[in-house]
């Protein structure tokens, strides 16, 4: 059988819980917070429910798991198609409920120069809207594209969640 | 602005390659693999000793229940994973702990060189390109650069490239337009400086621009140039340098490689990748309990 989503928990270093590449962390400690460091082509996406305290962050790679179907199904975070819907199960599992979940996205970035060949980034972003768009579901905020790094940290005790890039932070939600 | 040579001669703790990785290097590029030889280079390295015990013992290489000595280890692992294995400890310690000029966590430059063997090593594979272990090679040391340039400019480095950053730009346009020269240049010299062959010194040089036309052009540099950027898709090693670079057209349509195949190395990269840590991370907890 396999694992329930709520299994995700990230790795804990230094008082913060850590979602690695192609990883996913669920929480409903409101003193928690959740990063996931140097996002480029990956899109991080966060989603929090502000009244049950739970929320998660997901780390996605890729955005179809027919790429590599025995690999999605060892590590289903590693693609858009099987890691968002992991993330909301998890958060509903632990209490979120759909209509009240703040969701976040950022990432999504491209090596320069692509030409359409690849557009590893902007493909990892349509998926993601598609999904969305095809479960009803409204990004808040989102912080996507260009060829930067970006850092996303989301503090559990109100779902403010914040990007950093070259060391510089900004709060991406509440807008 | 100093030039690449006196920033080599300056660095106090300029990293020094050991006189085993040139040895194993020869082994690798000759093909003349010498288990002899490989069993006294790992014999009087402790660390390298505990890392092949880890490797022949762990789920990946050993058997449920069955401890290999290290004689036995080496049997059982071989001449050319020994080598790779030997590659990888002695790069690890070289890198594990730098890249944060350029805005790396600790150990994930490592990361990036590790991920950088092993899509080199994908795409050779793939394309049955004779080299394969010079790939392996040349993808982990590919970003020695960054670690003198990690050394001499440290915390100053960010805020002296700011000024030259532009989103059209490579960050190796970025590097040179703010120190005159960028960290794929610096490490070549380094390997060169090391003794390393001059073909591997040419692929550290130009991983981020491979030349397309003879005689320059040779097919290594343009696999490891591959391999960097499905290691940035991989979301290995990205710094303040973002995706700042571009995969060069001849390399694209040389390797044939479209969307699905680079999308599968991507996978396939960082699940080796992990499988790689993973082993370890569990021989590391077998011999803490044992």
């Amino acid at each position: 059988m396999p694992p329930s989503p709520t299994t995700y928990r990230g790795t804990e270093v230094a008082g913060r819980i850590v979602v690695g590449v192609a990883d996913i962390a669920l929480c409903d400690d409101p003193s928690a917070t959740v990063v996931t460091y140097a996002l480029g082509s990956c899109i991080g996406v966060s989603i929090y429910d502000p009244v049950a305290h739970v929320g998660g962050l997901l780390h996605f790679m890729l955005p179809e798991s027919k790429i590599n179907v025995e690999k999605a199904g060892q590590c289903p975070a590693m693609f858009a198609d099987t890691g968002v819907p992991l993330l909301f199960k998890g958060a509903y599992e632990l209490g979120a409920k759909k209509e009240r979940l703040i969701v976040v996205a950022a990432g999504g970035a491209e090596v320069l120069a692509d030409d359409g060949h690849f557009k590893v980034g902007s493909r990892n972003r349509t998926m993601l809207r598609k999904l969305f768009w095809k479960n009803n579901i409204l990004l808040s905020a989102d912080d996507t594209g260009g060829s930067i790094s970006r850092t996303v940290i989301l503090r559990m005790s109100d779902g403010e969640v914040t990007v950093r890039t070259k060391g510089k932070e900004r709060t991406l939600w509440p807008t | 602005m100093a030039d690449i040579d006196q920033i080599l001669d300056k660095v106090d703790r300029l990293p020094a390659l050991p006189s085993s990785v040139v040895r194993v290097t020869d082994m690798l590029t000759s093909g003349a693999t010498d288990l002899g030889e490989i069993e006294q280079i790992v014999r009087h390295d402790e660390a390298l000793s505990m890392a092949i015990l880890r490797y022949a013992n762990s789920a990946r290489y050993g058997r449920p229940g069955r401890m290999f000595d290290l004689k036995q280890s080496i049997v059982r692992l071989g001449g050319k994973v020994l080598l790779k294995i030997v590659l990888e400890q002695q790069a690890s310690a070289m890198f594990v702990r730098a890249g944060a000029a350029y805005g790396l966590r600790r150990g994930a430059l490592w990361r990036g060189a590790l991920g950088g063997a092993l899509a080199a090593d994908q795409i050779a594979r793939t394309h049955d390109f004779a080299d394969k272990d010079l790939c392996f090679l040349c993808g982990l040391l590919r970003d020695v650069g960054k670690l003198v340039m990690d050394m001499h400019f440290g915390s100053e480095y960010l805020s002296l490239i700011s000024k030259h950053m532009q989103p059209e730009r490579t960050f190796v346009e970025c590097e040179r337009a703010a120190f005159g020269f960028d960290h794929a240049q610096i490490g070549g010299e380094l390997a060169g400086r090391w003794g390393l062959p001059e073909r591997i010194c040419k692929t550290i040089r130009f991983h981020h621009e491979p030349p397309a036309e003879a005689p320059e052009h040779d097919l290594l540099v343009d696999i490891v140039h591959a391999a960097d950027i499905i290691c940035l898709w991989a979301g290995l090693a990205i710094g303040y340098d973002g995706l700042q670079y571009k995969l060069a057209p001849h390399v694209r349509d040389g390797l044939g490689l479209d969307r699905r195949e680079a999308e599968l190395d991507v996978s396939l990269t960082w699940c080796r990748l992990r499988e790689i840590e993973e082993s370890m991370e569990n021989a590391l907890v077998q011999e803490h309990d044992s």
